[in-house]
């Protein structure tokens, strides 16, 4: 499956009192007094959409200019070569619950017209390719706990299948009173320990032929990937397809790589709380600003799954490959 | 690359089977009926195409989507001559609403609702132990989007077999909606009429097991062949379709496919019987398929299925190979006065058509501007 090489070649995140990737790298709690990052982005257009799809909207704008690809107006590329790939588990839950509410209040007669594109979960997906004219393939991807690890490996299939060049994977969760009942099976009122992510972080993944051809960096590439029922045996199918040793990993619970200390793991839950369907696209924008500052190495992203189905892990390596890897390419 | 269709499980308003929903579509029987879930006081539309399995008139349940996608994936395994344990064989589930409706149970009624069972994977770790399942929410044109990508899991070789799904139920939230944005509210779903209202939402869930050609079968059938699939997204609007784009994706489905438009056969239509989706569907096609004559039979299921949304694609996909299969082409229920934009199309109308047909194409539109377009072949 590693007849093309995929690559990161820009990042972006939308977070409460982080200021970019490499502010994910501090450990500290996503600041309470920070701005609202979805504030970023201003103008009529944003209108009548969903929180989530105005975080994805501020993640998915930095990653796409810092791979280089915004032109003003439009892109640098051709439309049709540039994917999207979105990873929300609850990103829509807020305006189905306010539209029930009000069915039950005012029946339908209540309702705003305006408000049916965000009852199907591809409404974030659908803004990002209008707002930045984004034609090839467009996923959403709502798959539980291991959903933003899918989402990056999704987004490398797709350029591995030759249907477009790159793609842009925003991983994005909203943290609000219908997200805060689900989570919780109903239990949370908001006075309790339950934090929710409210934010979202953006890849853009493209071949590295194109990478090259336009003439960018590439930060990261990415290696392989596991879903398996635990994260001990994601993990494990990581290592047996690539055994380098593994500088950092962004993770946690039982399982993890071997050796690693308090200094090479980092939890990013502890700090930014519950991050659901945006956790492996933030473990991967943190991932590449860990590798962004050492010229190799290779970072592990896994989610344990928090009691789900399944567990999930990707490896994030710097562009140089030691070993036979390397002397294979000369 | 090709991949062949080695089983298929089917369950909808109009059957519990892809046999009875095949027979069902060929018959003209739709699953048409008043509202049977919901608080009807509430709404002006009255009418669905729901599975008939609740546990009581007025009386709604959590959990509906994923038992419906258990039974097709079940069946659809049992098709292949494969046992019920999947472990790490990829199974894609395209969805809409995914299991939205056991949410507004929750949020209104406080019904308990366990967050895990929000994607299928859940369901279907417990049901056949599969650890490799993606729950991909692409609107309506969900599962034929899952069998392209299905397509591409075989292509580069990071699978050998591939179940692709789709599966939806009707939730309050988008029937209410819909009921909002309709001038008048439609009694049923007529696709390519000049009286048609609107769509009016359906059931069901919709399982596939694919290999690749070069593979061989396996235990299962030789069914049919998909020779390509393509997807694209309009980047124009939330809601309405772009007839450009969509003769675009078509244009590279048949370029995928190795097809010329005039070897298509048989073309099952997106036709939701909205004003917006039916006029750019004919657009397109028009535009595709100009110089062709006759033109390629043409129908469209959700006439008697209703919008089955992210199961829908993968439904027509099941139609078209039992078509293909068969020489029967089941008919547009209430197409009584078509509009101006098919005028010349071959449609198949008020009783099913018998033909000899090799190659046919499937339309899937959805919400996002998403479109998949897939060509699928007769084995003989």
């Amino acid at each position: 499956m590693a007849a093309v090489d995929v690559v990161v070649s820009g990042v972006g995140v939308a977070v409460s009192g982080i200021a970019g990737p490499d502010d994910l790298l501090r450990r500290t709690p996503a600041g309470a007094q920070g701005d609202d990052p979805a504030r970023r982005l201003t103008g009529k257009g944003l209108r009548y959409k969903d929180r989530a799809t105005r975080l994805a909207l501020c993640a998915g704008r930095d990653a796409l200019a810092d791979a280089g690809l915004l032109n003003d107006p439009g892109l640098t590329v051709p439309s049709e070569t540039v994917g999207v790939v979105v990873s929300s588990n609850y990103g829509n839950v807020d305006t189905i619950c306010d539209t029930v509410s009000t069915i039950a209040a005012e029946t339908y007669v209540g309702l705003s017209p305006m408000a049916l594109p965000a009852t199907a979960s591809n409404v974030i997906a659908s803004w990002l390719a209008i707002w930045f004219r984004l034609r090839g393939a467009n996923l959403t991807m709502c798959n539980g706990p291991t959903s933003g690890l899918d989402a990056v490996n999704w987004g490398r299939l797709l350029v591995l299948a030759g249907r477009v060049d790159r793609v842009l994977v925003v991983g994005v969760e909203p943290a609000n009173a219908p997200v805060r009942h689900l989570v919780s099976g109903g239990r949370s009122n908001g006075d309790d320990d339950l934090r929710l992510f409210d934010g979202a972080a953006a890849l853009l993944l493209e071949s590295a032929a194109a990478a090259r051809d336009r003439g960018v960096e590439a930060l990261a590439e990415l290696g392989p990937y596991a879903r398996k029922a635990d994260q001990p045996a994601a993990v494990a199918s990581i290592r047996r397809t690539d055994p380098r040793p593994v500088d950092m990993w962004f993770g946690a619970g039982a399982g993890g790589p071997a050796g690693m200390t308090e200094q090479t793991s980092y939890d990013l839950t502890a700090y930014h709380g519950h991050c659901s369907g945006a956790l492996g696209v933030l473990q991967c924008v943190a991932g590449t600003a860990w590798l962004s500052g050492h010229d190799r190495g290779a970072v592990l992203a896994s989610a344990d799954g928090d009691g789900s189905d399944a567990a999930a892990a990707l490896l994030l390596t710097a562009g140089t490959r030691p070993g036979p890897a390397a002397g294979d390419r000369r | 690359m090709t991949a062949l269709v080695v089983g298929m499980g089917a369950v909808a308003s109009i059957g519990g089977s892809t046999v009875e929903f095949f027979d069902s579509l060929c018959a003209g029987y739709s699953g048409l009926a008043e509202l049977r879930g919901f608080d009807r006081s509430r709404y002006r539309a009255q009418h669905a195409y729901e599975i008939d399995d609740r546990p009581g008139p007025g009386r709604d349940e959590t959990l509906r989507a994923s038992r419906w996608l258990e039974q097709a994936v079940g069946a659809a395994l049992r098709d292949a001559g494969l046992d019920d344990d999947l472990a790490d064989t990829p199974v894609l589930v395209g969805t809409t609403l995914r299991e939205l409706r056991s949410v507004e149970l929750s949020w209104r009624d406080g019904v308990p609702f366990d967050v895990r069972d929000l994607h299928f994977g859940t369901a279907l770790a417990n049901r056949f132990g599969a650890t490799d399942t993606h729950t991909v929410a692409n609107a309506c044109s969900a599962s034929l989007y899952t069998l392209g990508l299905g397509m591409d899991l075989l292509d580069v070789g990071a699978a050998d077999t591939v179940v692709v799904a789709g599966v939806d139920t009707i939730t309050e939230s988008t029937y209410g909606l819909l009921d909002r944005c309709y001038p008048e509210a439609p009694e049923q779903v007529r696709p390519f009429d000049r009286d048609r209202r609107g769509m009016l939402q359906g059931e069901g869930a919709v399982a596939v097991v694919l290999r690749r050609e070069a593979d061989g079968p396996g235990a299962g059938h030789r069914h049919a062949r998909v020779r390509g699939v393509a997807m694209n997204c309009d980047a124009y609007h939330p809601s309405a379709p772009d007839a450009k784009s969509i003769a675009l994706v078509t244009r590279e489905a048949h370029r995928r496919a190795g097809i010329e438009p005039a070897d298509v056969d048989l073309l099952m239509l997106h036709g939701t019987g909205t004003a917006l989706n039916d006029e750019a569907e004919a657009q397109a096609v028009r535009e595709v398929f100009s110089g062709v004559t006759p033109s390629p039979w043409m129908t469209a299921i959700k006439s008697m299925t209703g919008h089955t949304a992210g199961a829908s694609g993968l439904h027509s996909l099941v139609v078209a190979v039992e078509t293909l299969r068969s020489g029967v082409v089941p008919p547009i229920l209430g197409l009584d006065n078509p509009i101006d934009e098919v005028e010349g199309f071959r449609l198949v109308r008020e009783h099913a058509e018998l033909a000899s047909l090799r190659v046919a194409q499937v339309d899937s539109f959805g919400f996002g501007g998403l479109n998949a377009v897939a060509i699928v072949e007769k084995v003989s």
